[in-house]
């Protein structure tokens, strides 16, 4: 190639690819710099002056009693995450592709369909539906003679509750990944351990899940990524973290020091926490789906 | 014997689809009742009193057709550029070489590994003092490129053989042309399902839009649907399940048309 | 008697969506028998044996293994086991581990399982590769591990879905050679599935040929060759093809063009054919080229190409009305527009009904 055109190609390069670079740089990358850079600082959002108080707004994240609240709050709902919209969905849709033969589209179009509606609606809509004192599920336990507790006033069921109403919406979503991931498993392998008069749990133990770690790594962890962030809504819109704190995460707790307690300091040193452990997991995500990233080489 | 274990499976599905429909259905049916009815008769699915007041008081209470098109403009905006940018920057890392490109295509890709808290004060700030508060725009701008739309799109643009490209780039077209005549029709399904993902989940966005959209004029439908939730329990539920049936027919519809290209694109989404 | 029919099959019929990809195959193998399944892609050889594998079930019909209705007994009694086209290794396990997995998965002792699969892998050459995983094998090798795992099992009858196709050819003949000496080590009943016809000559006891579902003609590669049942199989075996020319019965001869290419044979007379036409099938090794015409039987024709193998050489002749006939010849006498004529060598011409298109001597 001669150097013109291979001059004009670094153009369309850079154009090509500026547009996209253009807004990350803005809306990306300096912002998580920027962040990092205020979580030294106490400030307030809207005074002129910010105060550099080094490591203390980090520091007051691992001794002050609230901050340890949220962040025990958020590995509760990591886990509840990973049970409700990773191990549920992934055994259903080993169910749906293993066990039975018909109708494996669709359950995939009709469990699809709650993922077209905004957490704000099924916040609501889970949020009647729950109602301790005049809600279905209440109504039907009182039938039973049982009554279901006031959910809003426990921390730990406030988390149950908000975590179900993330799970009704993404649950069709991963079970798609998952299950295109299952069906990416080569027919004649499983040929091969019909022959070889292999049980089907065994087989999906020893054969399927091996060679479907990887996809099911990717929406493990997204379910977790995503996940945190997704119930951001139901938060905000349900419990506004309460009843004290019980039902906040580390993301929602971000917002309210940031927008709503106007201590930027320490919501950017939250951020910044949030930041690396999603990097850990990227990370994790890198080293167990290889090749994902590097596609490119 | 296996037929029988099949068909129990079936009757746990079922439950499973029952149970993630059902909520839809009540949602539809009360927007439909009185709230004396929708308190006295709420499984009741057909409503005992059919009325169409919530949606008549709903339409008193706001703007329904300025709430629409807010939420419609600024879905569009963001689709449309999640689009542009996504084609053309993965038009770039499939097709050309350069420096750089395993780590930049690296970086794109971490950008998903970004919770939204660690950008959301300083874009803020940004929004703020380019003076685009309760403007589509401000809600738009920092979410104009998508590193899922890029894998998409390069997802898609696999399928379409490099001996193909090659041998137009050999007859000497430019590639601004072999993208807009060749790359875009070939891959018009997946721009759609792409973009249809991309628009539905703008359109139900919320996070975002409540920092930066304070003024009721510039409201998007879920923050208008937040209004009509107190967390203290005096929700409104007929009227605040009325205005969700009204924020579902769109994605529902647009899901109805394209929902094996929606699908098939999510599918896509999770192998390598 | 019937112990030694080590599997059946029973007016077995497969359909897809309403076509039949199988109608009405019955189809009986012995003990210790090797039979190859030969056919065109897309003639239902594949689904044969997944059938007998298991892996589909007949639309109706019955296949019986070892006297019992396969669909009556559990995968494990019916003792089978089974090489797939493109292998079908685990791809997350060793070699050892492939060659290991089902009889741990049946709790065969582990002194024994080691014993097998150290004569197995000591036989096929892999002991060196034993830790290593499928991905890192070659075809050959990868190919050489999926017959260890069926062998490992000690199943009665081994099923081998086109084994060798996709490996070099270089390789091919040795595994070939390999497949064989095991069945003569091993005498397990085998079915082979294969497109490729030297193949199947040089393993099978008898070959059947299938078609459209059906089977053409099950025999020794022999009788295949030679005593084709039909048209159909005297084309599909032989390269080059075999040469096809119509002719006409007339009282005692046949006739080609004018030229009588059969007389007052004795065996016209057994055949009592009636008048009419007739498709005559000469293989090209049989077509005899002269430079000079020596009796009136003798066709005629212009060389049209000579590709010389070395070994020997083809010659394609042109007849009259576009008509070629293939020739095989040793003696490199002929240049390209030569005159020739050819005659055909009599005990060896195939007469073929011009309606069914059976052969009139089978």
């Amino acid at each position: 190639m001669n150097s013109r055109s291979s001059k004009k190609n670094k153009f369309l390069t850079f154009a090509y690819l500026a547009p996209t670079a253009i807004i990350l740089l803005v809306f990306m990358i300096i912002p998580i710099i920027y962040t990092l850079y205020l979580s030294f600082f106490d400030w307030n959002l809207i005074a002129p002056t910010k105060d550099f108080v080094g490591l203390e707004n980090y520091i007051s994240i691992f001794t002050d009693p609230v901050n340890q609240k949220v962040l025990l709050n958020t590995v509760f709902y990591i886990v509840l995450l990973l049970v409700l919209n990773f191990l549920i969905p992934y055994f259903i849709s080993i169910v749906v592709k293993f066990f039975i033969g018909k109708m494996q589209s669709s359950y995939k179009i009709i469990f699809f369909i709650p993922s077209l509606f905004s957490l704000v609606v099924g916040a609501m809509l889970f949020s009647w539906i729950m109602n301790p004192v005049s809600g279905p599920i209440a109504f039907f336990m009182r039938q039973l003679g049982v009554s279901l507790p006031n959910w809003t006033n426990s921390g730990a069921m406030a988390i149950v509750v908000l975590c179900l109403m993330t799970n009704w919406k993404v649950f069709g979503y991963n079970f798609v990944l998952l299950l295109t991931g299952l069906g990416s498993v080569p027919q004649n392998i499983i040929d091969a351990t019909k022959m070889d008069s292999i049980p089907k749990w065994r087989m999906i133990w020893d054969i399927v899940l091996p060679l479907n770690k990887s996809i099911a790594f990717y929406v493990l962890i997204l379910t977790i990524v995503q996940g945190l962030q997704y119930v951001f809504t139901p938060i905000s819109v349900i419990t506004q973290g309460g009843p004290y704190y019980g039902s906040s995460n580390v993301l929602y707790h971000t917002y309210l020091n940031a927008f709503v307690l106007y201590k930027t300091g320490n919501a950017s040193a939250l951020a910044v926490i949030t930041f690396l452990i999603f990097l850990v997991l990227l990370y994790l995500e890198i080293k167990f789906v290889e090749g994902r990233a590097d596609r490119y080489e | 014997m296996n037929k029988v274990k099949g068909s129990s499976w079936h009757i746990l599905l079922i439950i499973i689809c029952l149970v993630l429909l059902l909520p839809v259905v009540f949602m539809v049916s009360n927007s439909f009742k009185t709230l004396q009815d929708s308190y006295h008769s709420m499984l009741q699915i057909i409503p005992l009193h059919p009325t169409f007041s919530n949606y008549s008081t709903l339409g008193k209470q706001v703007d329904l057709l300025r709430l629409i098109w807010n939420t419609f403009f600024m879905a569009t905006l963001v689709t449309l550029g999640k689009i542009v940018t996504g084609l053309l920057a993965a038009y770039a890392f499939k097709y050309f070489t350069f420096k750089g490109k395993k780590w930049l295509y690296f970086i794109f890709v971490s950008t998903i590994f970004v919770p939204f808290t660690v950008v959301m004060i300083p874009n803020y700030l940004v929004i703020s003092k380019a003076n685009l508060l309760n403007s589509a725009l401000g809600v738009a701008l920092p979410q104009l490129c998508d590193a899922t739309g890029i894998m998409l799109f390069l997802k898609a643009m696999d399928k379409i053989p490099s001996s193909l490209i090659e041998a137009v780039h050999i007859d000497g077209i430019p590639s601004y042309k072999i993208l807009k005549d060749i790359v875009v029709p070939i891959l018009r399904p997946s721009i759609i399902s792409i973009g249809a993902i991309f628009f539905i989940n703008s359109w139900n966005e919320y996070v975002w839009p409540t920092l930066i959209l304070k003024d009721k004029s510039s409201f998007t439908l879920p923050l208008a649907l937040q209004n009509y939730i107190s967390s203290e329990g005096g929700t409104n539920f007929p009227l605040a399940m009325a205005l969700s049936t009204i924020m579902i027919i769109v994605p529902l519809l647009i899901y109805l048309i394209f929902q094996r290209y929606i699908l098939n694109s999510i599918s896509s989404s999770g192998l390598k | 008697m019937s112990n030694e029919v080590a599997l059946e099959l029973k007016e077995v019929t497969k359909k897809y969506k309403k076509t039949n990809v199988i109608s009405k195959m019955d189809l009986q193998i012995k003990n210790g028998e090797f039979l190859v399944l030969l056919g065109p892609s897309g003639c239902g050889k594949s689904t044969t044996l997944r059938m007998i594998a298991g892996l589909e079930k007949p639309s109706s019909g019955q296949i019986l293994i070892d006297g019992q209705d396969a669909e009556k007994i559990s995968s494990m009694e019916r003792n089978l086991a089974m090489v797939f086209q493109d292998y079908a290794l685990y791809p997350n396990m060793t070699v050892y581990q492939n060659l290991e997995y089902a009889l741990k998965v049946h709790k065969v002792k582990k002194e024994e399982r080691q014993q097998r699969l150290a004569k197995i892998l000591e036989t096929l050459n892999l002991t060196e590769y034993q830790d290593r995983l499928p991905g890192e094998l070659s075809g050959g090798q990868k190919q050489r591990v999926a017959l260890g795992r069926g062998m490992a099992k000690q199943s009665k009858i081994f099923l081998l879905d086109e084994p060798l196709s996709n490996i070099d050819v270089q390789l091919r003949e040795k595994a070939r050679d390999e497949i064989q000496t095991l069945h003569e080590e091993n005498q397990q009943t085998i079915v082979y599935v294969t497109h490729d016809q030297l193949e199947a000559m040089a393993l099978g006891d008898r070959i059947a040929i299938i078609n459209d579902g059906k089977i053409q003609m099950i025999d020794t590669p022999d009788n295949i060759y030679n005593h084709p049942a039909n048209l159909f199989v005297a084309q599909f075996v032989g390269t080059p093809q075999i040469n096809i020319l119509e002719v006409d019965v007339q009282t005692t001869q046949l006739v080609y063009a004018e030229y009588p290419v059969l007389t007052n044979s004795a065996r016209l007379a057994k055949l009592s054919v009636p008048s009419g036409q007739l498709y005559l099938g000469i293989r090209p090794e049989h077509v005899v080229v002269k430079c000079k015409q020596e009796s009136a039987s003798e066709l005629p024709a212009q060389v049209e190409a000579v590709i010389d193998y070395g070994r020997y050489q083809q010659l394609t002749l042109k007849l009259e009305e576009k008509q070629v006939l293939k020739a095989i010849i040793t003696n490199n006498n002929f240049k390209i527009g030569d005159i020739v004529y050819a005659s055909l060598a009599e005990d060896k011409i195939l007469l073929f009904d011009h309606k069914g298109k059976n052969n009139l001597e089978s």
